[in-house]
C-alpha cells in the first residue's frame, strides 16, 4: 500500500488528541485495504475547525468542506457513486453547532457513511470558545462568565436521529480506535463514532478521562440502557452502543444502480427527448 | 336548461384569443386551462399560459389565462374574449378583464347574476359526484360546446385526461355541454398541431438540463422554483434522474457539490431567499472549482416577498453571489425555447469551466406555459478536461486557461477538493507565492469564461430600427407580444447572457438613447447597462406588483416613451 502522509507540516498543539486520532485513522485504513478494500475507494470529507486539519495530514482524495457542510457533501458523494465509502471527520461546533441539521438529517436518512466527531469540548481552532458539548460554567472568550447552556449528549442525539452504529473511543487508546473505526466503516448505515479528544490548549480532559474512560463490554440491549450508559458522567464509557441493520437510503432511493456509472450519455439523452417530446 | 349567447366574438386585429378560467384554489382552475391549451394546441394554434395564483392551498382567488393565436403567442393578455368563473369573488376581481362583445359565465349557485350567463356549476358538481367533487370539467364543457366539438370529443377529450374521477368529471362536462346551446367555433381547425406539448418554463429548464447531462438536482422547495423539483421528482424512473429533497438549501447547495466530486452532473434552484442561503457553499463551488448549474427562479423581495408572483429584483445579487473572486457565468433565458437550450449550455460551461454557473428566471417564465417542440440537437456536449491518472495528478494544476484537468473518484491519484486556498496538488497553504499563482489561475478562467460563451448566442434581437428597448428573462416575452400592438416598430435587445457580458457584441449601442422595460422599483436593469455601456436612459418602464405587463398597457407605454 502507498503511504498516507502528506509532506504537509503538523500545525496541532503539541500533546493535541488529534494525533492519535491520525494514527489510528492510518492504521485503520491499512487494515481495511488488508481486508480488501481498495484504497482508492475509500473518500474523506472533513469540516473546518482543528480536526478538520486531518484532510491535509492524510493522503486520500476527498474534500476539505465548510465549517458546518461535511456531511452535506459527504452525502452528495455517497449519493452520486455508491461504492465509495466515505468518512466524515467534524468537530463539536462543526457537526452539532453550525451543521447539527445535515448531522440529524443524515442519521434519519440512514445514510451509508461514517461520522468520526472529534469531541474536545470547545471550538480549538477559533481560540476556545465554548461548544454544544462544553459543560455548563465552560469559560471561554465568549462565555468569560461561564457557560449557562447545558451540553448535548451527542450519542443519544443521535440515536434519536436514527443513527444505525453508534460508538464511543478515547484518543489515548489507539487500538481501541481502531477497532472501534473498523467497524463503524464496515457497517452499512449511518456509523457515528464519537471520539473523545483532548485539547491540550483549552480543554484539557486527560487527567478526567484517564480516570473515568471505562470499556462497555458488551452491546447494550436496548435504547434506554444506551442513553443512561451515554449520559453517565461517572464514568465515561468506551465501545459500541449501537449496532443495528436497517435498508440505508441510496438503496431504497435506486436499489442497486450506481448513477455515475449507469449514466445516460448524450446521444441516448437527446434519443430520449425525441422520442418523448 | 339551456342558455343562449347573443354575442359574437369580434376578431382581434392579431388574431389573439384570450381566455380566463377562474375560482378558488383547489377547484380546478390550472388543470382547466391546461385541458383548453391542449385542445387549441390541437387546432394548430399556439398558446401562452399564465397561472395567477395565491399563497394557499384551498379558497382565495386563483385564475389562469390562456391567450392563442395563429401565430406564435409570448405572453398572455388582460383582455380575455371568454371569462369563466367558479364563484363570486372571480366575479368581481375578473369582471374588468372582459373584453367589449367578450363572453361571461358565472356560477349561479354562487354568483350575482349582473352580468353574463350563469350555470348552476355547483349543483351540477354535485349531481355529478353525488358529494362534493371538483369544477375542473366545467369549462372544458363550456369550451367544447362554444368552440364547436361534438359530445363525442369531449367525451374522448375527458377520457384521456382525467384517471381520477373520470366518470364524474364526464358526467359534468356533458351536462354543462348540454346547457350552452350555441355553438360559435371560432377557429380554423388544421389538425396540425404546431407542437404537441404545453411546457412551463421550469419544465424546460429541467429538461435541457438533463438533455446536457443532469444527473442530480438537490432543492428545498420555494416557489417559483419548486415545481423544478417536483418535475424531476415524477420524472425519475422515465429519464433516470434523482430528484432529492434535502433539509434545507445548505445543505441542497452542498451535496450538489460532493455529488460533482463524485463526478455526477447535479444542479440546484431556489428562490431569493434560498438562494441567499446557499451563499457561501456557492462560494465554495468557486474555490474548489465544482461544476454546479444554479438555478435563481426570482419573486418580489426582500425576505419572504410575495410568493407566488413575479419580479427581477435579483439581478446584482445573481450577478454577485457568494464572497470572495472568482469566475462565474450569470445567463437568463428571454424565452421559454431559450429556458431550454440556455439550461443545457449553461450545464455545460459548468463543466468546461468548473466553476458555478446561474440561471436567472422569474416566475412569469417559470410557471407560465407555451406550446413547442424541443431542439435536443442544439445541445452541446460539454468539453470536460479530464486529467491522467497517476502519481503526478494535480487536482489544481497550473493552467494557462486556468482549467486544471479532473478526475473522480475511485481513483489510484489522490484528488483533494479544498475550500481554503491551496496548492496544485489541494492541500491547503497560507504562503503567499502559492496564494498568489493560485488566485491567478482562478481568475484566468474568467477570461476562458468570456471566451467560452462566445459559441453560444449571446444576445437576442428582436425587430429593428431606431426604437431601441432593452430587456432581459420573461419580460422579453412581454415586450415581444406588446410589439404586436405598438404603431411604432420596436427593436428589442434582449442579452441572455449577463456575466460574461458580451460588451463587445454590444459596442454599437453603447452611449445609445434607450427605453428599459424592468420588473424592479428602482431600475436594476437600467443602472446595470448605463454602467456596462454608458446608455442614456430615455425611460425607464417598470412594474414591480409582481405582475407582468398586460402587452396593450405595456404597449402605451412604449409609444409614450418613444413620443415624448
Ligand atoms: C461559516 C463559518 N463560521 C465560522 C467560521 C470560523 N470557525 C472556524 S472553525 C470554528 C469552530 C471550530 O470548532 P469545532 O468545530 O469544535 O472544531 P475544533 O477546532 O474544536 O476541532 C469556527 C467557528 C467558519 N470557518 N465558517
Ligand atoms: S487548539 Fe486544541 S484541538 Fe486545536 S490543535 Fe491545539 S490542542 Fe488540538
Amino acid at each position: 500500500m502507498r503511504s498516507l502522509n502528506t509532506p504537509k507540516e503538523n500545525t496541532w498543539c503539541p500533546g493535541c488528541g488529534n494525533f492519535g486520532i491520525l494514527n489510528a485513522i492510518k492504521k485503520c485504513i491499512q487494515n481495511l485495504v488488508e481486508g480488501g478494500i481498495p484504497l482508492s475507494e475509500l473518500v474523506m470529507v472533513c469540516g473546518i475547525g482543528c480536526h478538520g486539519k486531518i484532510f491535509d495530514y492524510l493522503s486520500l482524495s476527498g474534500v476539505y468542506s465548510l465549517h458546518g457542510r461535511a456531511l452535506a457533501t459527504a452525502q452528495g458523494i455517497k449519493l452520486a457513486n455508491p461504492d465509495l465509502k466515505v468518512i466524515v471527520f467534524g468537530g463539536d461546533g462543526d457537526s452539532l453547532g453550525e451543521g447539527l441539521e445535515h448531522t440529524l438529517f443524515a442519521a434519519k436518512r440512514n445514510m451509508d457513511l461514517t461520522l468520526i466527531l472529534h469531541n474536545n469540548g470547545t471550538y480549538g481552532l477559533t481560540t476556545g470558545q465554548f461548544s454544544p458539548l462544553s459543560y455548563t460554567g465552560y469559560k471561554g472568550l465568549s462565555t468569560p462568565q461561564g457557560s449557562i447552556e447545558r451540553p448535548f449528549h451527542p450519542i443519544p442525539l443521535l440515536l434519536e436521529a436514527g443513527a444505525t452504529f453508534l460508538a464511543r473511543t478515547y484518543s489515548t487508546k489507539l487500538e481501541h480506535m481502531v477497532q472501534t473505526l473498523h467497524k463503524a466503516i464496515d457497517h452499512k448505515g449511518f456509523s457515528f463514532v464519537e471520539i473523545l479528544q483532548p485539547c491540550v490548549s483549552y480543554n484539557n480532559t486527560y487527567q478526567l478521562f484517564n480516570e473515568k474512560v471505562k470499556l462497555l463490554d458488551v452491546i447494550p440491549r436496548d435504547d434506554a440502557t444506551v442513553m443512561a450508559l451515554a449520559r453517565n458522567q461517572e464514568h465515561y464509557y468506551i465501545g459500541i452502543y449501537k449496532e443495528q441493520l436497517i435498508p440505508v437510503y441510496h438503496e431504497l432511493l435506486y436499489q442497486t444502480q450506481n448513477p455515475i456509472r449507469e449514466r445516460l450519455s448524450g446521444l441516448q439523452r437527446k434519443q430520449k427527448i425525441r422520442e418523448l417530446y | 336548461m339551456t342558455y343562449f349567447i347573443k354575442t359574437q366574438w369580434s376578431i382581434d386585429l392579431h388574431d389573439i384569443h384570450t381566455i380566463i378560467i377562474a375560482g378558488k384554489a383547489g377547484e380546478g382552475v390550472k388543470k382547466a386551462a391546461q385541458v383548453i391549451s391542449g385542445i387549441l394546441m390541437s387546432y394548430g394554434r399556439h398558446v401562452f399560459q399564465n397561472d395567477d395564483y395565491q399563497s394557499l392551498i384551498k379558497g382565495g382567488h386563483n385564475y389562469s389565462t390562456v391567450s392563442t393565436s395563429e401565430a406564435e403567442v409570448f405572453s398572455t393578455s388582460e383582455q380575455a374574449d371568454l371569462i369563466i368563473c367558479f364563484d363570486k369573488r372571480s366575479v368581481e376581481e375578473r369582471r374588468v378583464d372582459l373584453k367589449c362583445g367578450g363572453t361571461f359565465f358565472y356560477n349561479s349557485d354562487d354568483g350575482d347574476g349582473s352580468m353574463g350567463i350563469g350555470l348552476p356549476m355547483t349543483s351540477l358538481m354535485k349531481k355529478a359526484y353525488n358529494t362534493n367533487g371538483n369544477l375542473c370539467s366545467v369549462p372544458i364543457g363550456i369550451f367544447c360546446a362554444l368552440y364547436g366539438h361534438s359530445k363525442q370529443e369531449l367525451a374522448n377529450i375527458i377520457t384521456g385526461e382525467f384517471r381520477k374521477d373520470r366518470d364524474e368529471n364526464l358526467a359534468l362536462a356533458g351536462m354543462i355541454y348540454d346547457c350552452v346551446e350555441e355553438r360559435l367555433a371560432p377557429f380554423a381547425r388544421k389538425h396540425i398541431p404546431v407542437a404537441e406539448h404545453l411546457f412551463s418554463g421550469n419544465q424546460l429548464i429541467s429538461l435541457g438540463a438533463w438533455t446536457a447531462g443532469l444527473d442530480f438536482y438537490f432543492g428545498y422547495p420555494m416557489t417559483p422554483a419548486s415545481s423544478i423539483l417536483h418535475y424531476l421528482a415524477l420524472q425519475k424512473d422515465r429519464l433516470g434522474v434523482q430528484a432529492i429533497h434535502a433539509e434545507s438549501e445548505l445543505a441542497a447547495i452542498n451535496m450538489a457539490i460532493g455529488a460533482s466530486f463524485a463526478g455526477a452532473r447535479a444542479a440546484v434552484g431556489s428562490s431569493g431567499g434560498g438562494f441567499a442561503l446557499m451563499q457561501e457553499a456557492f462560494s465554495m463551488a468557486g474555490m474548489v472549482e465544482a461544476p454546479l448549474l444554479c438555478i435563481l427562479s426570482s419573486r418580489p423581495g426582500p425576505a419572504t416577498g410575495v410568493s407566488t408572483y413575479t419580479a427581477q429584483e435579483d439581478l446584482f445579487f445573481a450577478l454577485h453571489q457568494g464572497h470572495g473572486e472568482f469566475a462565474r457565468v450569470v445567463a437568463s433565458p428571454d424565452s421559454h425555447e431559450r429556458a431550454y437550450s440556455l439550461a443545457a449550455e449553461l450545464l455545460s460551461l459548468a463543466w468546461e469551466l468548473q466553476t458555478p454557473v446561474v440561471l436567472l428566471t422569474e416566475k412569469h417564465l417559470s410557471e407560465s406555459s407555451t406550446c413547442l417542440k424541443l431542439q435536443p440537437e442544439q445541445v452541446p456536449h460539454a468539453d470536460v478536461k479530464i486529467g491522467l491518472e497517476n502519481d503526478d495528478y494535480e487536482r489544481y494544476e497550473i493552467t494557462d486557461d486556468g482549467i486544471s484537468p479532473l478526475l473522480f473518484p475511485p481513483s489510484d491519484s489522490v484528488i483533494k477538493w479544498n475550500s481554503h486556498e491551496h496548492l496544485p496538488s489541494g492541500l491547503r497553504t497560507d504562503k503567499s507565492q502559492p496564494i498568489t499563482d493560485m488566485k491567478a489561475k482562478r481568475a484566468s478562467k474568467i477570461i476562458t469564461a468570456k471566451q467560452a460563451v462566445k459559441k453560444y448566442q449571446q444576445i437576442a434581437e428582436y425587430g429593428e430600427g431606431e426604437n431601441i428597448v432593452f430587456a432581459y428573462g420573461s419580460t422579453v416575452l412581454e415586450l415581444r407580444e406588446a410589439a404586436r400592438h405598438t404603431s411604432k416598430p420596436l427593436h428589442i435587445i434582449a442579452p441572455i447572457y449577463l456575466e460574461p457580458f458580451p460588451l463587445e457584441e454590444l459596442a454599437i449601442y453603447a452611449g445609445r438613447v434607450i427605453v428599459v422595460v424592468d420588473h424592479s422599483c428602482t431600475g436594476l436593469f437600467a443602472s446595470f447597462l448605463k454602467e456596462k455601456l454608458q446608455t442614456k436612459i430615455l425611460k425607464n418602464i417598470l412594474r414591480y406588483d409582481g405582475r407582468p405587463f398586460d402587452p396593450h398597457s405595456l404597449a402605451t407605454l412604449l409609444e409614450e416613451a418613444f413620443d415624448a
